[in-house]
């Protein structure tokens, strides 16, 4: 009986599998691949020269664990919120007490095989933990102040604990995503209003105390691109430049001179959405750009059409994930943002980044699929 | 629990405004995009065609050294090295070939330099010969043509007047190396790149962040050659707005130094190994650090060649270390005067008492020794420091605890840093009680105290804590902290920091035991019978001080006894003076060590002597004159040239005597003071390094590698 069963099973959850989280990754993925092999085809380095294998290898391992996460129950993530978000705290608690130095920033744990870099999966973690926390938490009554006190805590504390590493970027990127998922759990207008007051006087006495020197300067650097000191305007004015130059169609694949002839620093990671348009122009980051609304929009028409509200809460948390990397990326990239050292999601090289969309796909898929599947 | 539906529906509202919100967001990014692409884009598409705009770094001056008379001594000159650029560089083999001839160096070199920085952007220039001659530059500019992608590039470098004097003190500049950029950048919290110079000893490494300066830039639109063009502005220049950035001299130094005192101590010490260093006992300000043998600090920063520093580290002399504030020496009978001083206070030792010194003291199972083989007979406090008798200290360390010695000793400035502001300073030894037990749990043996009281075993001191020490008896016991920058100031000659005296202790020292060891000090040099009085007497210094030998090994006393030329060279005791000048009224305190230099008397003293002079002649030239006219009133007069008899010299200075030999094994201290010098400078454990009491330690040799902690990282 239940042997006759199986193969009818499978044949069913296939049919009932939801396909577009992946299948969406899968074709950003490929533009990607093709415009890091452009960016870094013409180096003589040789380290750069095999990046894109690098990054294929990575990507693969991405979609077999986000393959592999989306067969999870989404209950199972509900109720591991919290030991998955303590166990990472623990993770970026070490990663300072006993982390690898890379240029000046404490970033890594070192476990022999493999590097882990907890700041990524702290991003997931921390959807995780709140989703929870607002889905069980009188999710009927608007936030105010008080609502936002212990949500606050558990977002602020991995926050400073990569902030002080330093990564002030990923950092900031977790207090976006706190902030995004705070604001779909109803955030009165009223205190929307207190926190950007709030907010910009701290950013002032941040400035002032809390930056260290460079990144002080990447903010001088935002404002007067022609005067700084550090080398980080002339990135910016090279990104212009190479983004202009492409114009409406661009100049073709492998064409970037800008890229070629190493005017464009770090290209193959926070710049190559300026290599994209070098290459591809408007119509071709156009394209790029709907993409990424797809794929963010199908997150957030998840959250609508889920049947319990943990999930929906999951959901726009991961699609804040996917926006606030793209957006920053390409906003620094085009110069309406300061460089922060954000990567373009599944276009930037980095395997930690990769795997931290992989998982998110994953995640959604499960709760996609668990309206029927399960 | 709840309903989820209605609870999404709740939602819904927030969820559609979330996604136009990002809508709006995205749309802005397409507008920024077309604003680029669009709007600019022709113009923007002529840039990257011929972007030949290069943001070219100009490196600040680092403030410069000045000597307390503002005379110049570390001063920043210019220097031309040659470069190629790869990405402009046209028919490679033909240039390079032409290149290397001009330069009159082989063409694997050139090869080699770029390979090594094959890995940076190719538009990044690459030096393949540092510190070109004028000649040289002259051809490959005119040549330029000829030479696609070869560049000449302008550095600032450092240039030391004085070259190998006082070089420690200075310190030198290099390259930051790829395993100090990460420490350094967080440590400082500054951006610092491959390739910035950065102070690595001395005042450079101390005074960095300080006289470093702010870098600036400048844009230059370069051909397509590489060459630097002139930039033109017009209307559509998408560059017009572009700034450029003048770099920020650091500020200068005035230092507490006096150069004439510098090249004095120098040459008085040229040749040998030793240190000297002359502190004003008023204020703390250091006049003389020098320490010999040295190294010449330009090369560094001409970066003529890159194993100089190899050169140099693998010296077994160690010219890199600073003997006066990174070596510590068993001050010997130097320490004399410091045990005087606690004993006078504590009343265990009278300005009238006598003790007979038959050349022999037993105690216990064990006989120490005099320096002198058959005694000095009837001794009083004046005739134990004037003559240097240990037998007169071995008996106050049998009545004294080493405790209370170390005590007065401490507060005098040994035993801790000095708290100058120069890097790797070592702390030196007093030992007690409770220093002994902590490191390798034994109790402290009268024995031990002995060795103590008359400046061997565990005691260490760098020679400017024992000069400020004298300080402390000169000026009647005020300890200073000693510094060595006197003013910081701007080009303009703004004042940003003015450095004064810091006072960082008073030792409570009854105006008697001042008087009493100053008296006997004064002896030291200026009664016929003083140990110094053959090298100090009759220059008009009006010099007080100490002599003192410094065994580098154990010896049996049959060793100890024999002539101390006559041994391998290594083995020779270290010669120390430190004293004070003028006596009646004292204004500066020297201390100088001449390793190996067998006597103190006739190593060190003169060294000291050439100092004080210098400065009594530079600074009080009449009470310089007023000396002379006294000394020559009393018919002292000073041989300008000694000729060494050394069976005089035997009788004249004085040896200091542990054990001998065959009672080494019934415990005591046993120890010689190089082991303890690797225990203490280097980041061994002290214990393990240390010979056992009760192991007649046979001749050790110096373990030099061990110790050499200094410089270039």
């Amino acid at each position: 009986m239940v042997e006759s069963n199986l193969p009818s099973k499978y044949a069913y959850a296939l049919r009932r599998y939801d396909f577009s989280f992946f299948g969406t990754m899968i074709v950003i993925f490929i533009i990607g691949i093709l415009n890091l092999y452009s960016a870094t085809h013409a180096t003589n380095d040789k380290a750069l020269l095999d990046l894109y294998k690098t990054q294929a290898i990575w990507f693969c391992i991405s979609i077999v664990v986000g393959v592999s996460i989306s067969f999870i129950r989404p209950k199972t993530f509900f109720r591991y919120s919290y030991v998955v978000y303590g166990i990472n705290v623990i993770l970026l608690v070490l990663v300072l007490l006993i982390g690898v130095k890379v240029l000046g920033a404490k970033r890594w744990l070192d476990l022999g095989v493999l590097r882990l870099q907890p700041s990524e999966m702290m991003k997931i973690s921390i959807v995780l933990v709140l989703a929870r926390w607002y889905s069980k938490f009188n999710p009927e009554v608007d936030v105010g102040l008080k609502e936002m006190i212990i949500p606050g805590i558990l977002a602020l504390v991995p926050a400073v604990l990569v902030i002080v590493e330093p990564d002030l970027g990923t950092g900031l990127v977790l207090l976006l995503i706190f902030f995004i998922i705070t604001f779909y759990r109803r955030l009165k207008w009223k205190t929307i209003i207190l926190l950007v007051i709030l907010g910009i006087a701290t950013s002032g006495v941040m400035y002032k105390f809390g930056l260290k020197e460079y990144q002080r300067q990447r903010v001088i650097t935002f404002l007067d691109p022609w005067g700084d000191a550090q080398g980080y305007g002339y990135n910016a004015i090279q990104s212009e430049i190479a983004i202009g130059s492409g114009q409406l169609f661009g100049k073709g694949f492998k064409k970037s001179s800008q890229a070629s002839l190493s005017y464009l620093p770090e290209n193959h990671t926070d710049f190559v959405f300026s290599i994209f348009n070098e290459e591809h122009g408007l119509f071709g980051s156009l394209v790029l750009i709907t993409m990424y609304v797809v794929l963010i929009m199908r997150f957030i028409w998840l959250a609508t059409s889920v049947v319990n509200f943990y999930d929906a809460v999951v959901s726009i948390g991961l699609m804040s994930i996917f926006f606030w990397h793209t957006f920053i990326n390409m906003s620094m990239v085009t110069g309406l943002l300061p460089i922060v050292g954000i990567p373009l999601p599944l276009m930037s090289y980095g395997g930690s980044s990769l795997l931290t969309f992989g998982i998110c796909c994953g995640i959604a898929t499960s709760i996609s699929n668990s309206r029927n599947l399960f | 629990m709840f309903d989820h539906e209605a609870l999404i529906k709740l939602h819904r509202a927030r969820a559609n405004l979330i996604a136009n919100i990002i809508l709006l967001l995205f749309s802005l990014v397409l507008a920024r995009l077309w604003y680029l692409q669009v709007y600019k884009g022709k113009q923007l598409l002529n840039y990257s065609l011929q972007n030949r705009l290069r943001r070219e770094e100009i490196e600040a001056p680092r403030g410069m050294f000045f000597d307390r008379n503002g005379s110049l001594i570390v001063n920043n000159v210019p220097r031309f090295d040659a470069a190629v650029i790869p990405q402009y560089l046209q028919n490679k083999k033909e240039t390079i070939r032409k290149l290397a001839e001009i330069l009159e160096m082989p063409e694997d070199a050139v090869y080699k330099a770029m390979a090594k920085k094959s890995n940076i952007a190719s538009y990044k220039s690459v030096v393949v010969k540092k510190n070109i001659s004028r000649k040289e530059v002259a051809i490959i500019e005119t040549q330029n043509d000829e030479l696609p992608g070869v560049a000449v590039e302008m550095v600032v470098s450092r240039e030391y007047v004085d070259r190998e004097v006082g070089a420690h003190l200075l310190g030198y500049i290099s390259e930051i190396s790829s395993s100090q950029l990460p420490r350094y950048r967080s440590r400082d919290n500054f951006d610092y790149k491959l390739g910035d110079f950065i102070g690595q000893s001395g005042l450079e490494q101390q005074l960095d962040r300080i006289i470093r300066g702010q870098n600036g830039y400048e844009f230059v639109e370069v051909d397509a050659m590489g060459r630097r063009k002139i930039r033109v502005k017009s209307e559509d220049d998408f560059f017009k707005e572009i700034k450029s950035k003048p770099a920020i001299p650091g500020p200068n130094v005035m230092l507490t130094i006096d150069r004439d005192m510098q090249l004095s101590a120098f040459n008085a010490l040229q040749g040998r190994e030793g240190a000297a260093v002359a502190v004003d006992v008023n204020t703390g300000e250091i006049l003389t650090m020098v320490s010999v043998p040295s190294f010449d600090p330009s090369s560094f920063s001409k970066g003529l060649s890159n194993n100089y520093w190899g050169v140099l580290s693998n010296d077994p002399r160690r010219p890199l270390r600073d003997r006066v504030i990174q070596e510590h020496y068993s001050p010997g009978s130097t320490f004399k005067p410091l045990v005087a001083v606690a004993a006078l206070e504590e009343g265990e030792a009278e300005e009238k008492g006598e003790i007979g010194c038959t050349g022999q003291f037993p105690m216990g199972r064990k006989v120490f020794h005099c320096w002198k083989k058959h005694g000095h007979g009837s001794v009083d406090i004046y005739r134990s420091i004037r003559e240097s008798c240990d037998t007169f200290y071995y008996r106050l360390g049998k009545r004294m605890d080493i405790n209370t010695i170390a005590h007065y000793v401490k507060s005098m400035g040994l035993g801790h840093k000095t708290g100058i502001a120069l890097p790797r300073e070592v702390a030196g030894l007093m030992p007690d009680r409770e220093w002994k037990k902590k490191r390798n749990g034994e109790d402290w043996m009268l024995g031990e105290t002995l060795s103590c009281v008359i400046g061997q075993s565990y005691v260490l001191a760098t020679p400017l804590q024992l000069a400020l020490a004298y300080a402390v008896i000169a000026n009647g016991g005020k300890l200073y902290r000693p510094y060595v920058v006197k003013r910081i100031f701007t080009n303009s000659g703004k004042t940003i920091k003015t450095f004064s005296p810091e006072l960082l202790s008073k030792v409570n020292l009854s105006p008697r035991t001042v008087q009493i060891v100053q008296e006997a000090l004064r002896q030291v040099v200026n009664d016929p019978k003083g140990t110094a009085y053959y090298y100090g007497h009759g220059r008009g210094i009006a010099l007080a001080g100490k002599t003192g030998t410094a065994q580098v090994i154990k010896m049996s006393a049959e060793k100890l006894f024999a002539k101390c030329e006559e041994t391998e060279y290594k083995y020779r005791h270290h010669g120390l003076f430190i004293g004070y000048a003028p006596y009646d009224d004292p204004k500066i305190a020297v201390a100088a060590i001449v390793e190996h230099g067998c006597h103190g008397a006739s190593a060190a003293t003169p060294v000291v002597v050439d100092i004080v002079a210098t400065y009594l002649k530079k600074f009080y030239p009449e009470l310089h004159q007023k000396y002379l006219q006294e000394e020559k009133s009393k018919g002292i007069l000073f041989r300008a040239v000694p000729t060494i008899d050394s069976s005089k010299l035997q009788e004249e200075d004085e040896d200091t005597v542990l054990l001998e030999d065959e009672d080494a094994g019934h415990g005591g201290s046993s120890s010689t003071s190089q082991n303890l010098i690797d225990g203490v400078l280097g980041n061994k454990k002290l214990t393990p390094t240390l010979p056992v009491p009760g192991i007649n330690s046979s001749v050790r040799e110096e373990d030099d590698d061990q110790q050499n902690e200094n410089g270039g990282d």
